[in-house]
């Protein structure tokens, strides 16, 4: 039982030395960082990290919950029964497609927070124009892409959430929240209410009016000077700004040289029969690749129609009524897949296909109708750009023109490519069963951010 | 004992005859009944005070006691005497099998008799779960430990457990306990890529456990610091013990299947359901019947036929229950050998298993194959070292998540004319070549039959040790342990899947590995000291963890052929990443138990941790805990009482944090994953937060324990009260921001509630029955939320509110149908100016308000096993229950119980609709595509308590006379049934269920298509030589 002393003495000092070493060797042991992100203040260091920003803006947009797609399915499901058989199963969609939305619908609060969760990234792009030092023109192009998508954002939202042009006193009804900086940390100043209508059109218009300026001419795939002037004019058309409208799309029909595809069938499956590529008539897409982004037009329109690559939830079933409003001869009415029993749109059938958000033959419509009504003829005269749009599908030329004819063939040409609902509410047309400025056509200020933000009043009916 | 004393007794007789008056110095060995030597024992001659302890032989010298009394005690024997006049003394000592004398492990080489326990730890020996086909450790708690809450979630194998002590104590941070496997805190968290969450505790071999502690209490826990307010598993394997080699080999197999059937409608009722629905919807569009885009005509023609591949119209009799075809039997096959011996100086514990397991629902397997040694080697008289060692493989071919149209239970949906094989090709209906859009939905079989899904987890659990007595009483104890988890999934799903799986239109691929090393170190002292009536023992220490998560994964798609299936062969690589993140941990501890005369203890403990997680202006924090102990049958007023032979009563309190709550939650962030068409792109992603740190929980317990009639009769009575502040809250912020949430510590919410534990050992003598019994009571409310939106699960159903437990039921209140026309009816429940709630209805559901309808969480759990023996014959019964808890079934309910407004198969009860005025029923009128009462509301809130009949096991054990001429020492027959029976009003198929899709802290007690519980039957054998 005698121990060595000299070994417990040992034992002490290694035990001791042993605890000192780990203690030591362990207390910078936890300073350690993540791996797939980086602390914010070394994010916007430089101008590679702007412009890697800038394509996260895009990324932004390129969501589900935004330019993907959603905002355009809301557009044509909110009320259609006309013209869609609805049979899905998202309860969110049901309830907007049966004008039942309530205040904590998903696709209401998806929408909202995917379009903020976007001009946030765009204002983090704007607050480091500085770091942008390589050429002047390059700093323009970063800027006007972040107004355009920033712009485009504040046009759904304020178009979804609030009311229409024309219904009330645009500057004193309640548009959407207008957010213009970067977020860093929130405080009581992030509390923020909602904007008049006018005040975020106004922001729009300005943010619009400044990209067209800053933009290039050709940026491939990404926002160009005719992308921000084909926006404007979509925006002037909702505030009846006639001969704004159809300025901003002669400016595009003029200065794009861009063409009418001559094969209407030619501008849809951009992944399966185009390799992912744009037709030249669209003015601005999302790009869809097998890695990256969803195209939810295709996950709610589209359907396995036997054609490989074709895929989609079989939602939205087109209804015999609306295929009856097309004339005979008309290739846009075949243009329809018959699938277990019903029709499905062609448009968006292919999984990896590109959003088109907007595509020329809408300037075509948008300067006709702008110049119809002003009785002028500026860049075209009406007839001639409405037969455009009518001869390239198999059309007779038209000798006379009415205001009707002239929606109605924007109706038909842009049919469930997110138009509907803004469409009827600027020609003050119901929707199903209700009326054009009806409550029920606009969405909920999501119940998450009526919660947490007591200054936002809610829409009526909610 | 008796015998053993008695022949104890007789050779020291025969010693001190031939030794008499020789010396006065009595010499000695103390053994147990195998004859190895017990370490420790303390020897007292009666009467006085001085003492000693055996050594590592077992071995004491006592001088000056010839012809004296000697008495000995060991933690965990039967306490012994003898008297002798010198010479060497053999004694024989027991262990001590009621529960009272049980030791407790306390962590960090504590450990501590049960009788002077001051904290409160709830211990299950191995013994009870062994050979029992229960997946995982966590599961085989269920019912075995007071307050411990345990739901399995879902019958798919390998699939995470839902484990809770002592009630909820997070919102958002991780409520699970922690698991400290031989003194390494071990990865229990989820790692899948695909379905729902695994349970890396499968990985475990739970016949290798020796015991499991729960540490429940603050006083209990509080040297676990950071980590203990969830309560901390300890998990203790089998060691090695002197003597005979031991052999055991256990082989089982049975077989199980799911244990229950929902009823659904048949083809006919399908039928007469439907078309009364387009009926009502065509009449409300003013339809006619006939008119070919009537709704009626879209059903005859575009449902009924088109998806019976045109069968309905000539037989509408034929119909197929799409539960046949997914449910299956799955056989179960299970081989262990257990070996274990050694000498005084190294001792051995090593074990070999080899599972096979097959689901209940098609597609589903489970293997594993696990081995262990465990190895402990005295270097020399001051020196003691050892390892222990585990490897293991678990492949698991998993299920999708319940939310999944390839779920297989979601066949339940198929329409029941929809036969299983498409009449054309011969293959299961909706495979190509023929019509991919029937079934309805996308049929899940073909995700069985021509996709899969597989997980290869490849553990290592290994610990190495090394203890130094320094001198007298001081030792030094330094551990390494090891958790390394390989973990590789595997998917293929070829072009027939494509309807589900859409990018498989050339077939689909992907493989993805994770590895995780979690390294931890253990440098403890403890001294001890026993002096006259004073004993203290003392622990102080230090811990560093540091654990390395790395992913990686790609994907593939456009494959040449399905013979080509690895992703080396897809001509599109579709996908890939890589990914790792780590934490870390520094923390010291210190601990001192103290007792004076076996009447009056006292315990003191404390952790300061330091992590990575916590932000920077709070980086370490300190955990102190105190309790106290009276143990009162030791007092003189009280030793006259005979029945009463044991009473302790004892208090404690304490602070424990938990710090599950993510890694680097503190940081602002922008994180690299925004890239578009191929560029890459970076994003906002995280507010950051420098005084984020772990939640803190405050905890009291009052307990009382007992032993009645020579502790025949045992019990333990706690009360608690925990308050758990600094709640991390995701709280929600302006989504106009950018972001939806910042992390900050700002909720509190309280648990309190009572525990009894009752064993008894009803008769005694050839026919024994002895009984357990465990039940408990929790009161969870949330207090303060800063009123914060906080919801999940289905629907976002589940919410967190003040005054309410965590993760309640919040939706309008459903108030049945109304007579005259059928319409689904709610209450308003809008609140008055006097706080009363309005009970008119309305059949307008956006003017009803949400109010609380119900709460996942039980406020009664309780396990009762009553085990009986005669002679070779043995019997246990084990039942478990939960009480006053809700199960949401809205997932399938808006669907399958919905009064037809969709095509979905719907449950049998929705036969019971309104059809005409007057009808009384709580089913509404069935319209198609039109919401009647399919709203989410109180109507799916439905009664989740059920009383099961867990396990019974009946054994035969051979007769040891006959078997000993074979050399074997024992040889047991069983057979055993799990979950036979259940007692429940709940509707669908399993009220122990937990929707993995929507599994979060807060989301409980949703069924989504879950599959159920197995009913486990088998037969085994074991012998033992």
């Amino acid at each position: 039982m005698k121990l060595n002393i000299q070994i417990r003495k040992l034992n002490y000092i290694l035990s001791a030395a042993l605890i000192t070493l780990l203690v030591t060797a362990c207390e910078k042991r936890l300073d350690i960082l993540p791996y797939q992100s980086i602390t914010e203040d070394n994010a916007l260091a430089s101008e590679s990290d702007v412009n890697v920003t800038l394509i996260g803006a895009y990324d932004g947009a390129q969501a589900a919950a935004t330019y993907g797609g959603d905002i355009m399915v809301l557009n044509d499901l909110v009320g259609n029964n006309a013209n869609i058989n609805f049979t899905g199963t998202f309860a969110g969609l049901t309830d907007a497609y049966q004008t039942l939305m309530v205040s904590n619908n998903s696709f209401a609060a998806g929408t909202w927070i995917g379009a903020y969760n976007t001009i946030n990234r765009c204002n983090n792009v704007l607050s480091a124009l500085d770091k942008v030092t390589s050429s002047p023109a390059k700093k323009s192009s970063v800027e006007g892409q972040a107004l355009f998508i920033r712009a485009s954002m504040y046009f759904e939202l304020v178009r979804l959430y609030a009311k229409t042009i024309g219904d009330g006193d645009a500057s004193s009804n309640p548009g959407v929240p207008l957010v213009l900086t970067k977020t860093e940390s929130v405080t009581n100043a992030d509390y923020i209410p909602r904007a008049s209508v006018k005040a975020v059109y106004d922001q729009v218009v300005a943010d619009l009016t400044k990209a067209e300026s800053l933009l290039p001419s050709s940026n491939t795939i990404y926002a160009t000077k005719w992308a921000a002037a084909a926006q404007l004019s979509r925006v002037h058309l909702m505030l009846k700004n006639y001969a704004a409208a159809g300025d901003a799309a002669n400016r595009v029909i003029a200065g794009s040289g861009k063409t009418l595809n001559t094969d209407f069938t030619k501008l849809w499956f951009t992944f399966i029969n185009n390799g992912g590529a744009n037709p030249a008539e669209y003015i601005f897409a999302m790009t869809v690749t097998a890695q990256d982004g969803t195209n939810s037009l295709n996950t709610y329109f589209g359907r396995n129609v036997g054609i490989a690559g074709t895929a989609g939830r079989s939602d939205c079933k087109i209804k015999a009524a609306h295929i009856a409003l097309y004339e005979t001869g008309d290739i846009r009415k075949t243009y329809f897949a018959l699938s277990g029993g019903n029709n499905y749109t062609r448009k968006h059938l292919d999984r990896y296909g590109n959003v088109p958000i907007i595509r020329l033959a809408e300037m075509y419509l948008t300067r006709a109708e702008a110049n119809f009504r002003n009785n002028t003829a500026v860049g075209a005269a009406p007839l001639s750009d409405i037969n455009s749009i009518r001869t390239r599908v198999g059309l007779p030329a038209l000798s006379s023109l009415t205001l009707d004819a002239i929606t109605k063939e924007r109706y038909l040409e842009l049919a469930f490519e997110g138009h509907n609902l803004h469409e009827a509410k600027r020609l003050q047309k119901p929707v199903g069963a209700n009326n054009w400025n009806s409550p029920k056509l606009i969405l909920p200020i999501p119940q998450r951010e009526m919660d947490v933000n007591k200054s936002l009043v809610q829409n009526e009916g909610y | 004992m008796i015998k053993k004393l008695l022949s104890a007794i007789v050779a020291f007789l025969l010693f001190m005859a031939v030794a008499f008056a020789q010396n006065t110095t009595v010499t000695g060995k103390v053994t147990d009944e195998n004859g190895a030597p017990i370490v420790g024992v303390t020897v007292l001659v009666k009467g006085e005070k001085t003492g000693v302890n055996t050594d590592a032989s077992g071995g004491f010298s006592i001088p000056n006691a010839s012809g004296k009394t000697l008495l000995f005690s060991a933690v965990g024997y039967e306490s012994a005497q003898a008297t002798t006049k010198g010479g060497n003394l053999q004694v024989s000592m027991k262990t001590d099998t009621k529960s009272l004398s049980e030791v407790v492990v306390t962590g960090f080489g504590g450990s501590q008799i049960k009788r002077e326990l001051t904290g409160n730890i709830a211990r299950v020996k191995g013994k009870d779960i062994e050979f029992m086909p229960t997946p995982s450790v966590d599961a085989a708690l269920q019912g075995k430990a007071a307050g411990v809450f345990v739901n399995s979630q879902s019958g798919k194998l390998g699939q995470a457990v839902t484990v809770r002590v002592r009630g909820n104590s997070s919102i958002s941070a991780n409520s699970q306990p922690l698991y400290v496997l031989d003194g390494v805190p071990i990865t229990s968290q989820d790692q899948s890529t695909y379905g729902g969450d695994m349970n890396p505790l499968t990985d475990l071999n739970q016949n290798d456990i020796e015991s499991i502690e729960v540490l429940k209490d603050a006083s209990a826990g509080a040297i676990y610091g950071s980590r203990a307010a969830n309560g901390v598993v300890l998990i203790t394997t089998k060691r090695g013990k002197a003597g005979k080699t031991n052999v055991t080999l256990n082989v089982q197999s049975g077989y199980a299947e799911a244990t229950k059937r929902l009823p659904m409608l048949n083809s006919e009722q399908y039928a007469e359901l439907i078309l009364e629905a387009a009926k009502y919807s065509d009449d409300q569009d003013g339809t006619p019947y006939d008119d070919p885009f009537s709704y009626t005509s879209y059903v005859k023609n575009d449902v009924m036929d088109y998806y019976s591949y045109g069968q309905w119209s000539k037989d509408p009799t034929k119909s197929y229950d799409w539960q046949d075809a997914v449910f299956t039997k799955g056989p179960y096959k299970q081989a262990d050998l257990q070996i274990r011996g050694g000498t005084e100086r190294t001792k051995f514990f090593s074990s070999f298993q080899h599972l096979d397991q097959t689901g209940t629902i098609i597609g589903n397997t489970l293997q594993r194959t696990t081995g262990r040694l465990n190895l402990d080697q005295k270097a020399n008289d001051w020196l003691d070292l050892g390892v222990s060692m585990s490897l293991s493989r678990t492949a698991n071919r998993r299920l999708p998540d319940d939310n999944a149209f390839s779920n297989p239970l979601q066949a339940v949906a198929l329409n029941p004319m929809t036969p299983f094989i498409d009449p054309e090709t011969g293959l299961p209906a909706g495979t190509p070549p023929g019509d991919v859009n029937i079934p309805l939905y996308y049929n899940p079989i073909l995700t069985v039959d021509y996709g899969k899904f597989t997980q290869d987890v490849f553990r290592t659990f290994g610990n190495t040790y090394l203890k130094a007595k320094l001198v007298k009483g001081l030792t030094f104890q330094t551990e390494f342990g090891m958790d390394y988890l390989s973990q590789n999934e595997e998917g293929y799903f070829r072009s027939e899947t494509v309807r589900n799986q859409t990018s498989a239109v050339r077939g689909a691929g992907n493989n993805s590995g994770t590895f995780i090393t979690n390294y931890n170190t253990n440098s403890y002292f403890t001294y001890n000291l026993v002096k006259e009536k004073h004993n203290l023992s003392t622990t102080l220490g230090m811990q560093y963890q540091q654990s390395q998560a790395k992913y990686n994964s790609t994907a593939g798609t456009d494959f040449p052929s399905n013979s080509y299936q690895k992703i080396a062969s897809a001509a599109t690589k579709s996908g890939g990443s890589s990914s790792q993140t780590d934490f870390r941990f520094l923390s010291y501890f210190l601990r001192a138990n103290y007792s004076f005369n076996d009447k009056y203890i006292l315990a003191a403990s404390g952790r300061i941790d330091a992590s990575s997680r916590f932000g920077k202006e709070s980086r370490q924090g300190f955990f102190p805990a105190i309790s106290a102990g009276w143990i009162m049958t030791n007092e003189k007023f009280l030793s006259n009482i005979n029945a009463l032979s044991f009473l302790k009563l004892r208090a404690s309190y304490g602070i424990v944090g938990n710090a599950e709550i993510g890694n680097f939650p503190q940081l602002g962030l922008f994180s690299g994953d925004a890239g578009y068409a191929g560029n890459a792109g970076q994003r906002p992603s995280q507010l950051r937060n420098d005084s984020l740190r772990w939640e803190t929980t405050k905890q009291a317990d009052f307990g009382i324990d007992f032993g009645i009639f020579n502790n025949r009769i045992t019990g333990e009575i706690d009360y608690y009260e925990k308050k758990t502040s600094g709640l991390l809250l995701t709280v929600n912020v302006p989504a106009t921001t950018g972001f939806t949430n910042i992390v900050r510590n700002v909720g509190k919410l309280e648990n309190s509630g009572f525990e009894f534990v009752l064993n008894t050992q009803n008769l005694v003598g050839a026919f024994k029955w002895s009984t357990s019994f465990n039940i408990a009571f929790n009161k969870g409310k949330v207090t303060d939320i800063q009123k914060q939106i906080i919801e999940g699960g289905v629907s976002n159903m589940n919410r967190v509110e003040e005054g309410y437990n965590v993760g309640v039921f919040f939706t309008p209140e459903f108030a049945g149908v109304d007579p005259n026309n059928g319409d689904a009816l709610f209450y308003k429940n809008t609140k008055g100016a006097d706080g009363k709630l309005d009970r008119t209805t309305t059949k307008k559901y956006s003017e009803a308000q949400r109010i609380v309808v119900g709460d996942p969480n039980p406020d009664m759990i309780f396990g009762f096993t009553n085990n009986f023996s005669y002679k070779g014959f043995d019997l246990s019964v084990f039942f478990n229950g939960v009480r006053g808890n809700q199960n949401n079934i809205y997932g399938m309910g808006r669907y399958s119980s919905a009064s037809m407004l969709y095509e979905d198969n719907n449950t049998a009860d929705q036969l019971g609709r309104w059809r005409k005025a007057g009808d009384i029923t709580n089913i509404p009128q069935v319209r198609l595509y039109s919401t009647n009462g399919s709203q989410a509301s109180s109507r799916y809130i439905v009664d989740g308590s059920y009383i099961r009949l867990r396990s019974v096991t009946f054994g035969y054990n051979f007769d040891g006379r006959l078997l000993r001429k074979y050399k074997i020492e024992k040889l047991r027959f069983y057979v055993s049934g799990q979950n036979l029976l259940t007692f429940t009003k709940y509707p669908y198929w399993d009220p122990e269920v937990n929707a993995d899709s929507f599994d979060s802290n807060i989301a409980k007690g949703n069924d989504f298509y879950t599959p159920p519980q197995p009913r486990t039957l088998l037969a085994g054998i074991n012998i033992s030589f």
